[in-house]
This record gives C-alpha cells, structure tokens and sequence, in this order.
C-alpha cells in the first residue's frame, strides 16, 4: 500500500517524535517552572530567545544548526565521541535540532500550567509538611496535568511536521534521517503522486486523530465535576 | 513561652516590626485593621514570607542568622482566610494529605472528624463544598497535620453565626494542648475566644498582653468603638434553678446572670462599658443584680460628649461608658471609689 521506504520512513518521524517529546518534557519542567514562578531580570530576553523557533523560517533555524552539529562546530566533538564527523546528517543531530525547533510548543503549555496553580494551595501543602518535591509530585504535577498533555501532543505533532530543519541538517538517509514529510517531497520531485498520496493521507489521518483525542480529553477535563 | 520573635518585614512601602511572644497555650488574638499586616506576620511564622530577624518556638530556631526554617519542617497547623483546599483532591484526600505527613497524627484521625463532623464529607468533591463545609475541612486538615502551634487567619469568615459557635467552641478546645495564633477584626472572636492580645498598628504590635490589660488599657483599640467591653474571669458557685441565675464570684463579690443552666467552672464574662452605669453611693433599691464596689483609675474623654471610665474592681479592669455630664456631676476621677451597675452580662 505504501511506496518502498515510506514505512521506515514514518518509522523514523515516529521515533524522532516520541524521543523529542521525552527530552523536551524532561528539559521544560524545570526551564517552565522557573519562568513561570516569578519574574526575574533578563527573563524576557530569554523567553524571546526561546520562541525564536516559533517566527523564524525553518531553514535560518536548519542553516545555524548546520554550523553548529558539523565537524567545525560543538557536534564535531560530540560527534567524536560516537566516533564519526560531526552531528550532521545523522538522527542524534535530528533529534539535537528538533529539540530545539520544537521547545516553545512544549514550554509554553507547560508555563501556563504552572502559572495558573495559586500559589496559597502550594503553601498549603508546604504547611501541611510537605518538601519543595514532594509538592511537585503531590500538587504541582497533579494540577498541570492538562498542560503535560498539550504539551506532549503539540511537541509531538511539531516534530511528526517537521520539514524545513531536516532538510538542512538531516539530509534524507533511509532508516536514519529520512522521515515522513521528506519522504513525501520526495515523491513529488519524482513526480510519483500516487505514493505522495497515500503517505499525505496517513500523515493527516495520524495527526487528526491526536488532536482528536486531545480536545476530547480536554473537554472532559474541564466539564462539570 | 512557646513562640518569641523578633522581625523585621519589608514590603516595598510598607514595613512590620515585630517583638512578640506567645504564651504556652491559649489562644491569643491577633487583632488589627485591614492592612496592618496580619496576615503577612502569621506567614512570616508559618515560614511562607521571608522576613529578617528571629524566630523561635520551644527552643528551637525557626529563623535566625543561621538562615531559616523552611515550611515544611516548622509544626504548624496552617488555616488560611480562604479555605484553600487541594482541588484535586476529595475531602478525604485532603485530610490525608495531612495526615500521612504527620507523625503519630493517625490516632487523631477519628477524633478530628468528630469534631468538626466531617464523616458525612469524606467522599465529597472539594468543589461541590460550601464555603462552610470547606473552612470545616480546611481547620481539619490543619489540626491534622499534628501541629504545635496552630495559625488561624480569620478562619470564621465563611460560616453563619450558628456555625461560627461551633468552631470557635473547637478552637477554643484545641487551644487548651497548644497556643494558638488567631487574625481577626471581630470584637466578638476577640471577646469569646481571646486569652490574649497582639494588637498589631501601622506596622508594629501597639499592645500585647492578657486580653483585659489590652482592652482596659491605655490607647485601647476599642476604646472609642460602641462597643468597647472587656472580659471577666469568674469561678462557678452555684447554680440557682429557680432563678435561672448562674452565681459566679468575682474576687470577693457575687455575680449573679441569667442562665439555661449551670455553665462551666471558670465562666468568662463578658461586660460591655455601655451596660455599666456609676453610683457613689450603693444603691439598695435598684432593679440591678450586680453591683459592684470599684475605684476609678482612669477617665478619658471621647467624641460627642461621651467618656470612658476605668475601673479596678476586684483586680480586674471594668469599663463603663457615660456621659460627661455625668462624670462632671458625680465628680469622677482617678482615686474615687465608686459603684459599679452592671445592667447587663453575657457568659461567654
């Protein structure tokens, strides 16, 4: 049903997904939760530094990542320790570049989560002896689940359509750096339509039906108790 | 002495200096107007505002130049104004959060639901509550969190009168083991349920002491308020069924008020100055049940043609409110020995 390729393809999308959103989830929990608290100087240039990804055309974003996993750059060290030239063209580059193209859809979710919880329930906890992470885990995650969720499915379904940042870093190597929507260039450059069709289908199909299940759970969520 | 501290808080303007302490138990009001800082000072103690200074309790330093004391490790029992309850959590969940951060607070648990008759709540979600329901859960789940000192920020605030009575009666029980710090603006909480008296102005405690010294004293809070009262403490005599009168000694004296039924073995008293009149001689033919002998200490005159009399009687303060005709013609000063017509008196 699928051309040759497509499903490794979307093998790869999948995976690199799945990883970004785990690192991303990992990585913004503490980066929200320190923005979200209080306000503290040089926030605000931070947080625009952040949301860069958000404005900037993928390619900029792609062009810098470039310079920085090659052989000249911080990626040619670590990609010494894997014993090859640099971060480039390879899925751990993917995975270092869509980290950061997808980081504000993960932060922000999570920012507002933790901005919304009063501060007097946290205080209530810390009174009633509970430790700095002991009300994280018994208060903090609890309450923000809702923005946990957003969160993992916009980091998700950002990555899952990603195009432009791995083109420029990732290249297209079948099984490694070859995903779904390079794929899919692919086939129209070929002019093969019917297998860009088909692939098309199953990435809406895919992306629908998460979204779907999100605003469902939402709606639940915040209906009457 | 439980709690002594010694702080300074500064809030951009506005700065509270504090030197307190607080007796071992009982319960001691916290009294103030809006903004005077109440509630920043209970959660300077609470270890929820960082404040300079020190902080001590039963010997051990809550705050100080070694650094401070987080929340958490501090064995307060925490109410605040509103009740502030886990939302995602049941009652049940709330209570236990408490609880199973609590050494040795599982004995209390049963006790805790009978007092404040939360067993019918257990299952209930926290936002289907009352706001009566949910000062209940909340004032259990700080009980507890097995505390050693309890802080109360005007936790009455949400319940009718009815209920209002019935948790100032559990306060009131709880304060008999461990002191408590209690915020409020209500003469009446202050009246029914205060041994003592922190009365906290522009950003400094104005008054601290017994609840009569501060109300009788100079530069009383309530001095000029209508109703300006103060509290007796009287022993149990006997109860005269016929009557319906409750007779209560006061030092010497005999206090006689109307009551259901014989009360408890050391009744207060509550005696507004409004309901006091002066006599220099005692009069025998007076409808009046108490009157009492006094001597004045003080006479201090208020707006619209009113003064406030301070009586010592029996070793205890009295107030009574005239007019200042009357003090002119009686001749009131300091010295005089008067008496006292207490027209009016409600236990307490």
């Amino acid at each position: 049903m699928l051309a040759a390729g497509d499903t490794l393809a979307l093998w790869v999308s999948v995976k690199l997904a799945l990883i970004t959103t785990v690192i991303l989830l990992l990585l913004c929990t503490p980066l929200a939760w320190w923005l979200a608290r209080r306000v503290r100087p040089g926030q605000a240039l931070l947080e625009a530094l952040l949301a860069l990804p958000l404005v900037l055309p993928p390619t900029v974003l792609g062009f810098y990542l470039l310079l920085f996993l090659g052989p000249d750059g911080p990626g040619g060290w670590l990609g010494s320790l894997l014993e090859r030239p640099g971060l480039a063209f390879s899925f751990a580059g993917l995975v270092i570049g869509s980290v950061v193209y997808s980081l504000p859809f993960v932060l922000q979710p999570l920012k507002n989560a933790f901005a919304a919880i009063d501060k007097d329930v946290l205080d209530m906890a810390a009174a009633a002896g509970a430790g700095p992470l002991d009300r994280f885990f018994s208060v903090v995650l609890p309450l923000a689940r809702p923005g946990y969720l957003s969160a993992a499915v916009l980091g998700f379904a950002h990555t899952l359509g990603e195009f432009g940042v791995v083109l420029m870093i990732g290249g297209s190597i079948a099984g490694e750096t070859r995903v779904a929507s390079v794929a899919l260039y692919e086939h129209v450059e070929a002019g093969d339509y019917a297998s860009a069709q088909r692939l098309a289908l199953v990435l809406v199909v895919l992306s629908l039906v998460l979204l779907w299940a999100v605003f469902r759970w939402q709606k639940k969520a915040r209906g009457p108790l | 002495m439980s709690l002594s501290l010694d702080i300074v808080l500064r809030r951009g303007a506005f700065e509270l200096s504090v030197q307190g302490t607080l007796p071992e138990r009982g319960v001691t009001i916290l009294f103030g107007e809006s903004g005077a800082g109440k509630s920043s000072l209970l959660r300077a103690v609470a270890g929820l505002e960082p404040c300079q200074g020190r902080i001590e309790f039963d010997g051990e330093r809550w705050q100080g130049r070694a650094g401070m004391l987080p929340a958490h490790r501090r064995p307060v029992g925490l109410m605040l104004q509103k009740p502030t309850l886990f939302p995602h959590l049941d009652v049940t969940g709330n209570l236990r959060y408490a609880a199973r951060r609590a050494p040795g607070s599982a004995q209390r648990w049963e006790e805790v639901l009978e007092l404040l008759s939360l067993t019918p709540l257990l299952s209930r979600r926290v936002r289907g509550l009352s706001g009566g329901e949910a000062s209940r859960v909340a004032l259990g789940r700080a009980l507890l969190s097995a505390p050693r000192l309890l802080l109360l920020d005007e936790p009455l605030a949400a319940l009718d009168q009815a209920r209002r009575q019935a948790l100032m009666e559990v306060i009131g029980r709880v304060a008999k083991t461990i002191p408590v710090l209690y915020v409020s603006h209500h003469l009446d909480e202050v009246l029914t349920l205060g041994e003592h008296l922190w009365w906290l102005r522009d950003g400094a405690l104005a008054a601290q002491g017994e609840v009569n010294d501060v109300l009788a004293g100079p530069g009383s809070p309530l001095a000029a308020h209508r109703d300006a009262a103060v509290v007796l403490r009287t022993r149990h005599l006997r109860y005269e069924q016929d009557h319906h009168l409750l007779v209560l000694a006061l030092g010497a004296c005999e206090v006689r008020v109307p009551a259901s039924g014989p009360g408890g073995d050391t009744p207060r008293l509550r005696v507004a100055a409004r309901d006091v009149s002066l006599t220099l001689s005692p009069a025998t033919d007076s409808s009046v049940l108490n009157i009492l002998p006094a001597v004045v200490d003080d006479v201090r005159s208020l707006p619209q043609g009113q003064c406030l009399v301070r009586l010592r009687c029996e070793q205890q303060w009295l107030l009574a409110r005239l007019s200042s005709y009357s003090r002119d013609r009686l001749g009131l000063a300091p010295g005089i020995r008067v008496h006292a017509q207490i027209k009016a008196a409600a236990l307490v």
